[in-house]
Parts: structure tokens; C-alpha cells; sequence
């Protein structure tokens, strides 16, 4: 019975990932390899993260909201852009178009993700005979992060990789990438600053990235236009 | 410097690849919603047949005394509360040897040593008697019953009440947990309960040589004092307490301690060696006394001239009793009780005498000093010796009259305020050891904390202190496991695992549906699920 908990929690953390994969035309176009690589410097990526995060944050004690610590945090969490920005303009990708090319890295970007922070907690608690919501909220927040990670990518091919893109919509693609880029920061604000329950959390994550989607997809479109 | 970083990548990958290996090695099981120690019932075979509770690990649901009648619970933990234990239940289920998951008994808190350290105020009476009478009749039940089940006691705290709390609502809604309804299992890990090594029981003894006169080389007469320090209960981790016989023994130190002063200076040493024992075996016909006694020679027997036991049952009102086997007309008995009455009148209280024949042939011993008479040595037991300082002062000055030669004279020798007093915070220090501390003869090594103290506190006082191991007689083999940790797991049931995979297998469908949708319209969609068939035409 812990073993079908177990297997329930993974395919709700993992299925969207494969899902995403195969039902769009990122299969079609064999984009696996991009994927492969966004996830390889998602890795690096969180490696030199871990070495910031260690040198220059204390270890509080107390969980209370330290809002210089936040910052710095927040600072850190830039990086993730950084790797991305490395992921999107500096990798060779075999030859696909743009449209395919950030779907692909922020489909194995947010895959590592899900892998790198959910797998371990998830083998570990959700196997045990305690039953707790945890691990399926959990897999909820795996959703709306894949779905911020797309935004993040699609903003940012959008930033570095277009060139002729109307003036009037530069600002706001880089508001929309500056809020989808400091999320960590708010969620962790509200859980901790706040006191919200991990239920109300991945509530308003979800609520956030589907909005943060819908903008970006929208903005997308219209830059497509012009060069269409 | 591309190939570099692709090395440096990969190192990492590898690092994190090994990182997670460990976690998965090290993943326990843990995580539990709450973590309890619990006491196990006693495990024994007597002569080779089996009583007691004869399994340790547990696994199974919980369940609580509500649930529908006729209900089937060989795969249910049932929780009771001794506070509201209905005993027809368990006279019912142990009685007739109906199958269980396991047994557990929560005892109030009152009982805990942690309650009784915060709080030792004292609590309704009538309740409390009756909890007692609830627990004997319950004890009596459990020990003299061969269960084929775990059975654990644990104590009330906020976890388990509350634990409880939800068993029970959900036990009241007539669904009893079970693996298709969730609630929550109770989990001991335990193994297969192991037999312990032929016990061994430990005898104490201590002497306080009299002073003998110039040229006298008769041996001086011996006055024993023996108190039996070790107890029986239902659950050997739990059996603590003053009552049988913490009391007795308490009683013992204090008086070795007041003529320890008596007998330091030569002026007031005694024309008596002074003996004390604590025995061990107490609970199996005191064994231990029989073996001590057996262990003297024969010159050092005769010159006992008599014993006094020191045992205390159960004390509820205040008077003593003082058993003998010779019949009261004995000229030795008289005296000694003639001792003990006259002191007892001038501090208020009663002693009655009690006289009951030793059959030879029933090996059931009822009284220690029947293992002296046995080898026809006067011997009285004192009996419902409650633990106030008076009753230590009322024997220690019976004793020192004897001694001294002083009967029926009104001398006070240990008068309380006297350096020669009493002392209410050593006998308090003491029994608040003895009453944390278990003291099951088979569960105590033989450099046990406890017989270590005891042995201490002797040599502080008397002289040619000695540690006496024997292996107890008789057909009685133990079981080890007297105590473990109980985990309660918050379960889901399986039903609800099912839903969740239906309701994640729809979304994942609508997803990909959707996604299908928007990103390469819906014919494709639909054609998804034409390709089959149109390739079959094909292939034919």
C-alpha cells in the first residue's frame, strides 16, 4: 500500500514532464538532447547555487523571516537566470527552431528540478506508513514549477534570443521574467514571513503560474507576430 | 575550456548521483506520527508450560473496546484504557482464547514517574481504589493466562489520547479499521522474545558484631534482620513501586544505619551480632531466603536467636501484623511479641499477632519466615508495615530493648529529634529509589545500578558485607523483551490510493488532451487514435 502511495506521489511529480514531452511536438522534433542538456546545466547550476548559498548565508537557527538573509538569497537565486540564459544562447543545440528550443530546456530544466529536490524526500517519506498530504502537495508544486519554468524559458528566449521585437513590450517582459525569477523568494516569503500552510503555498503557486503562463504565451504570440 | 566545463558538469553529475545513492540507502522507514515506549507483558514458561504473552512484534490496526459485536479482530491492535477497562471483555477474550491482533493497555497517568514527579498531590481516594482493584484482578488475569498475542502497557499522554480519541469516533461510526479503511497501525519491531539464562537471584548480608565480654568464648547470640528486596508484576519493566517489598527494605537500611551509630561506639555495642539480609526470590517462595539460610553452617544457625522479616503488602490501615508458625504459647514468641506490643502502645498503634502452621509438605511458602522455621529458627514476619518512620522507629526500638536488656521499661532510645532519631529524608530518598527503580529477580543482573546501591549503603553501616549469587530454583524460564518502542503510522487506506490514482490518471489524460490541442490542433488528436486501426488496413 506505502509502495502504491509512493507510486501515486511520483506520477503526479514526474507524469506532466512526459506528458509535456509527448503530446506536444517537442517528440516529433526529437528534442530529447536539449532537454538532456538544460537538465545537465541545471545541475551545475544548482551545484554553484549550493556553493554561494553555503558561503555566504548563515545558518539561522530560529525559522523566522530574516529579510537581509532573504535578499541574499534572492540574489543567489539569480543564478538559476544565469544558467538558464547559458542553457538558451551558449549550448549547441542541433538545429530547432526557437519555438521548440525553449520548450525543450525548460521541460529538462524543470525536470532536474523535480528530480533533484522531490525524488530524494519522496522515496524517503512517502514509502513510510505515515500518511501525510505532504507528498502530493508536493507533486502539485513539482506541476506548477514545470509550468514556471516554461514561462522563465519562454521570457527568456524571448529577451536574449529575438531581436526585432516591439518597443512597448520590453519592460514588460522583463517585469513578467523579474516576478517568475524571484518566485522562490515569494513562496518562501509567505511560508515563512507569513506563516502560510505548505496547502496555501502550492495553492498560489499554481494560481501564480498559471497566470504567469497565460502572460508569457501572450506575449510570445504577439512577438511572433511581426516576424511571422 | 568547452571540453573543461564538460568535465567539471559531469563530475558533478556524478557527485549528485552519488549523493542520491546514499539517500536511498540510508532511507528508513521513520517519520512516525507519534513514538511511545511501551512495557511488555511478562513472557514465562512454568514447568515447561507456556504463560504470559508469548509474541513481541506488532503490526497491525488499531481498534478500540467500541466496535460492532462479533467483529472479526485477529488483524486489530485493541486499545484500552484501564481507566474505563471493562473486565467481562477481557475475562471474555483471554478466557475463551479469542484471536487478537494485540493488546494494548494504556494505564492512567497518574502512574507514570513522570506524573509523580511533577505532582504528587493526591488524587480522589474512592477512584483510586477501585483502579486498584481494576488492575489487580486484571494483573491476576494476564499472568495466570497463555496469550498468543503481543499485550503492551503504556501510559496516557496527549499522543495516544488523542490517537485514541480518533479510533474511537471512527469505531462509533461502525467502520473498524482495516487495511481497506485506513486509521492508524501500530507498529513494535521486535524479535522472536529469546529464553533468559537460568535467572540468578542476589542475596545481600551484612554484619554488626556485638561486643564480646573478656574471656568469654561462647559466640554471641544473633539477631537477623531480612527484608526480601525484589518483586513480581505483570510487567517486569514496570514492576516498581514501595509496596512488596521496597518498604521492607527501606525499613531494613534505616534500621542497619541506626545501630551502625549504636554499635560504633564500645560503650553502647550490644551484647547481639546484629545480621541483615536482603533477599532476593521473594515472589517464588522465597528462594533466595531458603538459599542464604542454606549457605551459614550449622554453629552460625543455631546462634541465631531469632529472626525478624520485614515485609509489607499492601498496607492500607495502620496496624501491624506479626506472623509466626510456632504457636503463640512459645515462650520466644511471646517475648518478641511482648516487645513489639509494648512499644507499639506507647506510639499509637496496633500489632496484632497471627499464627499460622507450616505444612512440610506444600512447597508454596506464604511468609519468609517460614524459611526459617523450616530450619527451626525463630522467626516473625511483620506484616503491613506501612512506610511511615514511626513503624522503622517502633522496630528499630523493640530491637534495641532486646538488646539491651530494657524490656518493658519505658526508655526512648532513638527519640526523634535525638542524632539517634529517624531520619524522614533518608527513608524518603530511599524508597523514592526503590519505587522508579524495577526490580524483577530474573530481569537483574548481577551488578545491577540497583544491588549496587544497596550493597553500598550496607557496607556505609555494617561490616563483612557479602554478595550472594544463586540461580533461582524451581521450573520458571523467562522470556527477555520486557520493554520496546511502539510507532503509530497514521495510515490512508487503500481505496484512497485507488481514487488518487484515477483522479491522477484523468488529469494526466486531460493534460495531454489538451496539450495536444492547443499545440498541434484537435485532428491530430483524433487521429491519434485512428493511426492503429489505418495501419492494420495497411499492413493487410
Amino acid at each position: 500500500m506505502t509502495m502504491f502511495h509512493f507510486f501515486n506521489c511520483a506520477i503526479l511529480t514526474f507524469g506532466p514532464h512526459a506528458v509535456y514531452y509527448s503530446a506536444t511536438p517537442l517528440s516529433e522534433y526529437d528534442t530529447l538532447g536539449t532537454s538532456v542538456k538544460a537538465a545537465l546545466v541545471y545541475l551545475g547550476t544548482a551545484l554553484v547555487k549550493l556553493v554561494c548559498l553555503a558561503t555566504f548565508l548563515n545558518v539561522s537557527e530560529s525559522d523566522s523571516f530574516d529579510p537581509y538573509q532573504e535578499l541574499l538569497k534572492a540574489l543567489i537565486g539569480f543564478i538559476d537566470v544565469a544558467g538558464l540564459y547559458f542553457a538558451l544562447t551558449q549550448l549547441t543545440h542541433r538545429n530547432i527552431s526557437q519555438n521548440h528550443k525553449f520548450q525543450a530546456v525548460g521541460l529538462g530544466w524543470a525536470f532536474a528540478d523535480s528530480v533533484l529536490h522531490r525524488l530524494a524526500p519522496l522515496w524517503v517519506g512517502a514509502r513510510g506508513l505515515e500518511f501525510t498530504w505532504d507528498y502530493i502537495l508536493q507533486g502539485l508544486e513539482a506541476n506548477a514549477n514545470l509550468v514556471l519554468s516554461i514561462s522563465l524559458a519562454a521570457l527568456g528566449s524571448l529577451m536574449w534570443l529575438r531581436k526585432n521585437k516591439p518597443r512597448t513590450l520590453i519592460p514588460i517582459i522583463y517585469a513578467c521574467a523579474g516576478i517568475v525569477s524571484t518566485m522562490p523568494s515569494i513562496t518562501s516569503y509567505l511560508r515563512r514571513g507569513l506563516g502560510w500552510h505548505f496547502a496555501e503555498v502550492v495553492g498560489f503557486e499554481l494560481f501564480v503560474s498559471l497566470v504567469m503562463a497565460f502572460f508569457s504565451w501572450q506575449l510570445f504570440s504577439t512577438c511572433q507576430k511581426p516576424s511571422a | 575550456m568547452a571540453t573543461q566545463r564538460k568535465g567539471v558538469l559531469v563530475d558533478s553529475v556524478y557527485s549528485v548521483i552519488a549523493l542520491l545513492c546514499i539517500l536511498v540507502a540510508c532511507a528508513e522507514l521513520c517519520g512516525a506520527s507519534a513514538v511511545v515506549d511501551v512495557y511488555r507483558l511478562i513472557q514465562y514458561d512454568l514447568a515447561g508450560v507456556p504463560f504470559g504473552s508469548r509474541l513481541a512484534s506488532l503490526n497491525h490496526h488499531a481498534g478500540s473496546s467500541l466496535f460492532a459485536p462479533g467483529a472479526d479482530l485477529s488483524r486489530t491492535v485493541v486499545m484500552l484504557p484501564v481507566r474505563e477497562l471493562n473486565v467481562t471483555f477481557i475475562r471474555e477474550y483471554i478466557g475463551q482464547r479469542k484471536p487478537l491482533g494485540g493488546l494494548l493497555f494504556l494505564l492512567p497517568r497518574m502512574f507514570s514517574s513522570e506524573y509523580k514527579d511533577s505532582d504528587g498531590g493526591d488524587d480522589d481516594k474512592p477512584g483510586k481504589e477501585l483502579l486498584r482493584n481494576i488492575l489487580v484482578e486484571l494483573e491476576r488475569l494476564l499472568i495466570h493466562a497463555n496469550i498468543r498475542y503481543p499485550v503492551y502497557f503504556a501510559f496516557e499522554d496527549d499522543k495516544i489520547d488523542a490517537v485514541l480519541a480518533d479510533v474511537k469516533r471512527n469505531d462509533a461510526t461502525g467502520q473498524p479499521a482495516t487495511a481497506t479503511t485506513g486509521g492508524y497501525k501500530l507498529v513494535v519491531t521486535a524479535p522472536e522474545p529469546r529464553k533468559l539464562a537460568p535467572p540468578t537471584i542476589t542475596n545481600i548480608q551484612g554484619w554488626l558484631p556485638g561486643l564480646k565480654a573478656d574471656g568469654d568464648s561462647n559466640q554471641l547470640p544473633t539477631i537477623a534482620i531480612v527484608a526480601s528486596y525484589d518483586t513480581f508484576g505483570a510487567a517486569p519493566a514496570l514492576s516498581v513501586g514501595s509496596d512488596s517489598n521496597g518498604s521492607g527494605v527501606v525499613a531494613l537500611l534505616e534500621i542497619a544505619r541506626l545501630f551502625s551509630l549504636l554499635y560504633k561506639n564500645p560503650k553502647t555495642r550490644g551484647r547481639y551480632n546484629l545480621l541483615f539480609g536482603l533477599t532476593s526470590g521473594g515472589p517464588y517462595n522465597y528462594n533466595g531466603t531458603h538459599k542464604w539460610l542454606r549457605s551459614f553452617d550449622q554453629r552460625l544457625r543455631e546462634s541465631i536467636d531469632y529472626a525478624i522479616c520485614l515485609n509489607s503488602i499492601g498496607s492500607v490501615d495502620n496496624e501491624l501484623w506479626l506472623h509466626v508458625s510456632k504457636p503463640p504459647e512459645n515462650a520466644y514468641i511471646k517475648q518478641i511479641f511482648e516487645g513489639f506490643h509494648n512499644v507499639a502502645e506507647e506510639v499509637d498503634l496496633k500489632v496484632g499477632l497471627k499464627h499460622k502452621k507450616i505444612n512440610i509438605s506444600n512447597p508454596r511458602v506464604a511468609w519468609e519466615h517460614e524459611q526459617f522455621s523450616r530450619l527451626r529458627v525463630t522467626a516473625a514476619t511483620l506484616s503491613e508495615l506501612p512506610l511511615a518512620p514511626e513503624f522503622i522507629k517502633l522496630v528499630a526500638e523493640s530491637l534495641a530493648r532486646h538488646i539491651y536488656g530494657q524490656q518493658g521499661k519505658n526508655i526512648n532510645i532513638f527519640a526523634d529529634d535525638s542524632s539517634l532519631g529517624v531520619n524522614p529524608s533518608y527513608v524518603q530518598s530511599w524508597l523514592d529509589l526503590l519505587s522508579r527503580t524495577p526490580r524483577v529477580a530474573p530481569f537483574l543482573s548481577k551488578n545491577d545500578p540497583l544491588i549496587m546501591a544497596m550493597k553500598k549503603e550496607l557496607e556505609d553501616h555494617t561490616v563483612e558485607v557479602n554478595v550472594q549469587h544463586e540461580v533461582l530454583d524451581g521450573m520458571f524460564t523467562f522470556y527477555d523483551l520486557t520493554s520496546a518502542k511502539l510507532y503509530i503510522y497514521q495510515v490512508a487506506s487503500v481505496t484512497f490510493d485507488l481514487l488518487l490514482l484515477l483522479v491522477l490518471g484523468s488529469y494526466l489524460i486531460i493534460l495531454f488532451s489538451f496539450l495536444v490541442i492547443t499545440t498541434r490542433g484537435l485532428d491530430d488528436l483524433i487521429s491519434l487514435f485512428r493511426r492503429p486501426p489505418s495501419r492494420k488496413v495497411k499492413t493487410a
